[in-house]
């Protein structure tokens, strides 16, 4: 199975949204600036990225274009529609109640173990 | 969701379907790119080419397998698993030739035959009349406590058309047929209305050359102006460009062309001396009259009007109501009469709505039994494919994918029926238009078009979700474990499943039964209809119009002499037994009526006390051509001249309604309010009644003028020919006659009475070789229905009936055992039926004459019809229960 077990199911979405929300990128470009920018912490298995890309394609929130990459060749460049930035928006702000909450539960339950 | 992005993801779908390679191929060069790059990579850290290829594959993953997943990816395999269904479900039936194609041509017949009957509706109800802004169309009548719908009197209509308050124009107009000459060949009859000068302004129409009347042309002797039909114009007149101003002879006088009409302006209809709703009419002249305006006894005219804006038929009703009572403090005859208004459309299709509403239903019922039939088929079917669907569902189908694959079945079976089905309404549209009573409103309008398509499509999918609902269902249920069992024991049937069998064998019985009781209740009616005593003699009478030109028979004198002439010279005929004259033939349609009689030795009618009859014009011989008996007194004859004494002949309802209980023979009325001497009409004779038409629930008071003391010098007149055999053969002779007296004149409408009959009986007729032919199709699928049901539960029950046979039970004893199933199962789709037929029994009253859906007779007969029906649907169960061996059953168990 090529999920992405070590990430928190739904984030990769959040992740792929926030790496191409500033500029086009194709999904080669994606896995490296993922692996790049989160110190090589966040490891995902590549494979996983396109099912996810396409997903959010279908949805309407990515859109994807075929033009020239750096190495002169074609590849398929993702970039963020409207609906896209605001899906961006409300999956951050998803994200920030979630880990704020994680973090409470966390320090509360540490606190009770002293 | 913004509706861009609905559009969006709509284009990605259909991107997804449609474009399948290219998405394909994109996919495929867009995870290389990936793998390329990664390798590339990789070797730039020092890995040997295949070392890096490798490396990146592995930190890839299942290339093949992120393809899938992407395909999943793009929403639409529930389609491709649908289209994947489809086949699996066309390699089924396939398979099971003779099931699929008596499903299939059961729902094709039913489906095309609901399709045909859409389309006549569609036609004749759904779409608007042909005239801008047609719902503000209204008819005008009067209407009194003995006369539903009355025409109008022309002075009264002035005063409604000064006082009118909520039509924006209104028009009357009367039929008054015309006869054209000198447009080269020989004489031809037009069917011409006259009109008021907003006629075609309250239809909406604009002549296509030429004006309108205009308001001074309807001045009495403003000279005779004329507008063509579009038809007339091309038919009779070469579509002449300079037509306008030309002097076309009419009657015998000069007609100005002021006008021809675009094609296709339908005539709106008319009651009195009927012409049928359609593109009827030939031309139109003006609507002149003369006379005491204090005179308004006459009605004949008939008014239509286009409503202002807002306004409603009851409002105007109550408006021109007031204007009325004003009229009739001035006007003693105009006292009694209320104004009912009615919209057109109503008018037009009034008389049919209900008749088409019936044969809608009826097909729909037809329509739903071949539903349950085709549910039936396909549960038998899943029973006996219990174990495959027990394996699929053992190896992991979901109850939601079992009832997909089940209903890709059924719709694949219903979308063939429709298929077959549209084919089926493409002809049967045809053969209903042939088959629509003459004088059908909109027949002109009935049309196979894309609503049609449409509606065939929305029906075969409809009834394919229906009739595939129940056994998709049934077969989602299947518990795999059991199914897989019982198959191995090859007897899978369950209980649950054969009662549900049952119960819509026995619905659709009922369904039938209620179709049945529909078709004995018409049965009975037309029966009740031809018994019926027309009131003349049809047989063997020839009848033929003949209209005198007013220029050449200015008077009474020669209109008359002309007439008796003709008859003398067709009386002589070989063949001919008698030859009569009049204004009018019995059963075609209301006549004009004159009202405000004075009865001699009695007080003179209060206003309350309204005198109406219809009012006809006979020579001597009408009579007794037409058939009708005299009761009392005498027939016209030779006595009856201009200056002789003036007479009248009555019918026995009028003898009733105005000298009840006295004999009127000897007795004098006139149509003055203060007579002389000479005004006078002394009543010689009494005939029997004849109805308007055969449906009518009486004969309307009547009376004759003999034709040589009429007062309005009708020159058109009907022809009647009694023969001694065939009255076809008289027809050359009666030609030959006309042409010797006055080679100028046209005869039209020729025609033998028994088909003025037949017209009337042809709506009745219609109805129950419709609703006939649609209870015999529901019967055949109920029989079907029944054999499929007993030949199953017969076939079930093999091992038991060997054991009976082997503890001594005879043939015969197997035979009442499977047929009492039969009768039993059928006796309770009968009695639902029978309940429901009564409970709805309502809806046919109208439709029917003397008869009704609650008759007894009908009801015991269809009951035994159904029983009988379903014996013979049993009885081939029945023998082959008898051949079960006891030697099997026993080893079998």
């Amino acid at each position: 199975m090529s999920k992405p077990s070590d990430l928190i199911q739904g984030t990769l979405d959040l992740l792929i949204l926030k790496t191409i929300a500033l500029e086009p990128m194709h999904g080669w470009a994606i896995a490296k600036r993922i692996q790049q920018v989160s110190n090589e912490v966040l490891q995902i298995t590549q494979g996983a990225l396109y099912p996810a890309l396409h997903r959010l394609e279908q949805q309407g929130w990515v859109r994807g274009a075929w033009r020239e990459s750096e190495t002169g060749r074609e590849a398929k460049f993702y970039s963020l529609t409207k609906a896209g930035k605001a899906q961006l928006e409300k999956e951050l702000e998803q994200w920030h109640r979630l880990s704020n909450a994680v973090v409470l539960v966390i320090s509360a339950a540490r606190g009770q173990e002293v | 969701m913004s509706s861009w992005r609905w559009w969006e993801l709509l284009r990605l779908r259909l991107r997804s379907l449609g474009q399948r390679g290219r998405v394909e191929t994109e996919l495929k060069k867009e995870l290389s790119y990936h793998l390329e790059r990664q390798t590339e990579e990789n070797m730039a850290a020092g890995m040997n080419e295949r070392e890096a290829r490798e490396a990146a594959r592995r930190v890839f993953g299942g290339v093949s397998q992120v393809e899938e997943e992407c395909r999943d990816m793009r929403g639409t395999q529930y389609l491709e698993n649908f289209v994947q269904d489809l086949r699996f479900a066309a390699r089924t039936l396939e398979k099971n030739l003779s099931f699929t194609v008596v499903i299939v041509l059961t729902l094709a017949l039913s489906i095309g035959a609901n399709s045909a009957i859409f389309s006549v509706i569609d036609g004749v109800l759904l779409k608007p009349l042909p005239y801008p802004k047609a719902d503000r169309l209204v008819r005008i009548f009067y209407r009194s406590d003995n006369y539903p719908k009355f025409p109008l009197n022309p002075w009264d209509f002035l005063d409604f058309r000064a006082r009118n308050r909520s039509f924006e124009s209104m028009a009357i107009y009367t039929h008054a047929d015309l006869q054209l000459s000198g447009a080269g060949g020989d004489p031809v009859k037009l069917s011409v209305f006259r009109i008021s000068s907003g006629y075609f302004r309250v239809l909406g129409v604009q002549p296509a050359r030429g004006r309108e009347f205009d308001f001074e042309e309807e001045r009495p002797n403003s000279g005779d102006v004329v507008i063509l039909s579009d038809r007339l114009w091309r038919n009779q007149f070469a579509a002449a460009a300079d037509i306008l101003g030309r002097k076309v002879m009419l009657d015998s006088q000069p007609f100005t062309v002021v006008g021809v009409m675009p094609p296709g302006v339908d005539h709106p209809g008319n009651t009195y001396n009927a012409v049928a709703y359609g593109d009827t009419v030939d031309a139109w002249t003006t609507f002149t009259f003369e006379g005491d305006s204090n005179r308004r006894g006459s009605h004949y005219v008939e008014g239509i009007g286009r409503l202002k804006p807002g306004v409603s038929a009851e409002q105007a009703a109550a408006d021109f109501n007031s204007i009325m009572a004003q009229l009739a403090t001035v006007h003693s005859n105009d006292r009694g009469w209320t104004i009912y208004m009615n919209p057109l459309y109503r008018e037009v299709v009034g008389p049919v709505q209900k008749l088409l509403v019936v044969l809608l239903g009826a097909v729909g019922l037809v329509l739903l039994i071949a539903c349950v039939n085709a549910a039936n088929l396909l549960l038998a079917r899943a029973t006996a494919r219990q174990a495959e669907i027990a394996v699929r569902a053992a190896l992991g189908a979901g109850p939601g994918r079992l009832i997909r694959q089940m209903l890709a079945e059924s719709l694949l079976i219903s979308l063939m029926g429709g298929a077959v089905g549209l084919l089926i309404a493409f002809g049967g549209v045809r053969v209903l238009v042939g088959l629509l009573p003459p004088g059908f409103p909109r027949a002109n309008s009935i049309h196979v078009n894309g609503t049609m398509f449409a509606v065939t499509a929305a029906v075969a999918i409809g009834t394919g979700l229906i009739f595939g609902l129940v056994p998709a269902v049934q077969a989602a249920r299947t518990d795999p474990q059991k199914g897989l069992h019982g198959a191995g024991r090859g007897s899978g049937g369950n209980r649950r499943q054969t009662r549900l069998r049952a119960a819509l064998v026995a619905g659709e019985v009922g369904l039938a039964c209620l179709l049945l009781v529909g078709a004995g209740a018409m049965l009975r009616s037309f029966v009740n209809l031809l018994r019926l005593d027309p009131g003349f003699r049809p047989e063997h009478v020839l009848t033929a119009e003949i209209a005198l030109p007013e220029a050449n028979y200015k008077t009474t004198e020669s209109i008359s002499s002309f007439y008796q002439s003709l008859l003398d010279k067709v009386r002589a005929l070989p063949g001919a037994h008698a030859a009569g004259a009049g204004t009018d033939l019995p059963w075609t349609g209301y006549d004009d009526n004159m009202g405000g009689f004075v009865f001699e030795g009695r007080r003179k009618p209060g206003p309350d006390n309204e005198s109406h009859a219809r009012y006809h014009v006979a020579s001597p011989d009408y009579f007794k051509a037409v058939g009708i008996p005299l009761l009392s007194g005498r027939y016209f004859d030779a006595r009856d001249v201009k200056r002789s004494q003036r007479v009248l002949i009555i019918n026995d309802a009028m003898a009733k309604t105005y000298w009840p209980g006295e004999d009127p023979v000897g007795r004098r009325l006139s149509f003055d309010d203060n007579p002389k001497e000479s005004d006078w009409f002394t009543v010689v004779g009494i005939v029997g009644d004849v109805k308007d038409t055969p449906g009518s629930s009486a004969a309307e008071p009547a009376f004759w003028w003999p034709l040589a003391q009429e007062p309005f010098g009708f020159g058109g007149m009907k022809v009647v020919l009694r023969a001694e055999s065939d009255p076809v053969l008289l027809t050359d002779g009666l030609r030959l006659a006309v042409r010797e007296i006055d080679p100028s004149l046209a005869v039209a409408h020729i025609r033998v009475m028994d088909r003025v009959l037949d017209e009337q009986y042809s709506t009745p007729r219609f109805a129950l070789f419709l609703v006939g032919l649609f209870a015999a199709l529901a019967l055949v699928l109920a029989t079907i229905g029944i054999y499929g049901v007993i030949s199953y539960s017969v076939s079930q029950r093999m091992p038991e009936f060997g054991m009976r046979v082997a503890l001594g039970a005879t043939g015969w004893n197997l035979m009442v055992m499977v047929i009492r199933e039969g009768v039993l199962l059928t006796g309770v789709g009968v009695a639902i039926g029978l309940v429901c037929a009564v409970l709805f029994s309502r809806v046919l009253d109208n439709l029917l004459y003397n008869a009704s859906a609650r008759d007894p007779l009908t009801l015991v007969g269809v009951a035994l019809v159904a029983m009988i029906t379903a014996s013979l649907a049993s009885l081939p169960s029945a023998r082959r229960a008898t051949n079960s061996d006891p030697m099997t059953s026993l080893r079998a168990e």
